[in-house]
């Protein structure tokens, strides 16, 4: 999915957070975007992901703005992971079924993804008590199951095993080439935006700065 | 002294009642938890999915509303009760329907009184914890419909402890359904209506044995309370 902002600029009670210009979300790559703490990318994330509508400018998605459709055909993963407090395979399940997709494709898809994940071992345990490493793990892969055409990654490596995190990184990039998704991460390690990312943009004061 | 024989032969008798499985007081227990059961569920069905929808919709007179939630909360089961009593007596709008003194009418009444409980709290809890809820079921695709559903589940202990209130509320209340069933004997005659209505001495130990029922009862709910608060 192609994304262009325009114009946007975002206030919490009189603070200007974001000033974007101008920026485009290039179809079918990975974008990384840096930044210091605060400098406004979970604010930018959320905006994209159509979660905060409370902004001045303009976002097109594939050329049209916001609507039904392309809201259903992309996905933020939070920086702060939420299960629900069901099976883990049920969490994953999810966007399957209020897409109301049958169930044998359901677990087979489901079941798939925990194993690309290495998660078969959790599918039983409930959301919300796993650890924050693998709630991070389950989450992704919720995310993943149901193939959006953009992916909205928001520090999804944060607290991780170098182990679980080159499971992550990997699946991320098998997802963007297997169905040229289009993904946008949000890190703060320098060395795995390069190792994911086709473009960096650096966030800072609400700006971007490259 | 002759209090106190009284109190003690009233409590023989009520021991009596209940464990020889008198037919009349239990018919009277029976009412009473179906009545209050249904009135608990109705607005439950009915209200909580409404309390979610409102508690993480933004708009502009919310606070207004959250005000008014409260106020109703503590409304007066009279007040109900005399309220249901109008629309319901012949000449009100719902006469024709021949209500009054039954235990429908009784049950229109409860479900009354309880509703705002149900909306308030529902209302609160959502507003407090749906919001983060809400994102995430967003992000993942799911509509409306989807979200409350997903709410409803994921706050579902908060929730049963709010519907055990509300009952709690419905079963130990006098007034609403006094004025609308009329504690008619064998017909409307609650366990709070016959507590409060023990003129004849052959009513006492009847009053003292559902005294101990809804005692009984109110302990039961509380441990359901304290058993899902406490675990969590
Ligand atoms: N709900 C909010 N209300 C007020 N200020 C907020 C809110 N959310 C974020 N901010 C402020 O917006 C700025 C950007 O925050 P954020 O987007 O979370 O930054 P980052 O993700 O880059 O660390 C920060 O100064 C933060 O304090
Ligand atoms: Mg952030």
């Amino acid at each position: 999915m192609y994304i262009k902002i325009e114009g946007l600029k975002k206030y919490y009670s009189d603070k200007l957070i974001l000033d974007i210009e101008r920026l485009e979300i290039e179809e079918g790559r990975i974008t990384g975007l840096i930044g210091p703490n605060g400098s406004g990318k979970t604010t930018l994330m959320r905006i994209i992901s159509g979660l905060d509508l409370d902004f001045t400018g303009n976002i097109e998605y594939n050329h049209s703005p916001l609507n039904e459709d392309i809201y259903k055909k992309m996905t933020l993963v939070t920086q702060k992971p939420y299960l629900f407090r069901r099976r883990v395979y049920e969490n994953i399940e999810f966007p399957l079924k209020v897409r109301r997709i049958d169930k044998g494709i359901r677990r087979k898809k489901v079941e798939e993804i925990m194993e690309r994940f290495q998660i078969e071992d959790l599918k039983n345990k409930k959301g919300h008590l796993l650890s924050g490493g693998e709630s991070q793990k389950v989450s992704l892969a919720r995310a993943l199951v149901f193939e959006p055409e953009l992916l909205l990654l928001d520090e999804p490596t944060s607290n991780i095993d170098p182990e679980s995190m080159k499971i992550m990184e990997s699946q991320i990039i098998r997802f963007n080439e297997e169905t040229k998704g289009t993904v946008l991460i949000v890190t703060h390690n320098i060395e795995q935006a390069k190792r994911l990312c086709d473009r960096i943009i650096h966030l800072d004061w609400g700006k971007v700065i490259s | 002294m002759i209090a106190i024989d009284y109190i003690v032969e009233g409590l023989k008798e009520a021991i009596k009642l209940l464990i020889g499985f008198d037919q009349e007081i239990y018919e009277i227990i029976f009412l009473s938890l179906f009545i209050s059961t249904s009135a608990t569920i109705i607005a439950s069905i009915i209200f909580i999915p409404i309390g979610i929808h409102l508690g993480i919709k933004e708009f502009k007179r919310k606070r207004a509303l959250s005000r008014m939630l409260y106020t109703f909360m503590s409304i007066p089961s009279v007040v109900v009760g005399l309220l249901v009593a109008i629309i319901l007596s012949r000449r009100g709008p719902l006469g024709k329907f021949d209500l009054m003194y039954t235990p429908k009418a009784m049950i229109i009444a409860q479900t009354l009184l309880v509703t705002p409980l149900i909306l308030g709290l529902t209302y609160s809890l959502a507003k407090n914890r749906g919001k983060e809820i809400e994102s995430i079921g967003k992000t993942l695709g799911a509509g409306r419909k989807d979200i409350i559903l997903l709410i409803i589940k994921e706050l579902k202990i908060d929730l049963i402890v709010n519907v055990v209130t509300a009952f709690s509320r419905a079963i130990s209340e006098v007034g609403a359904v006094m004025i609308v069933g009329g504690n008619i004997r064998r017909k409307t005659r609650v366990i709070t209506t016959t507590i409060s209505l023990m003129k004849s001495m052959g009513d006492y130990p009847m009053a003292i044995a559902l005294g101990i029922v809804l005692l009984f009862i109110s302990f039961l709910v509380n441990s359901i309370i304290y058993k899902y608060t406490g675990e969590d």
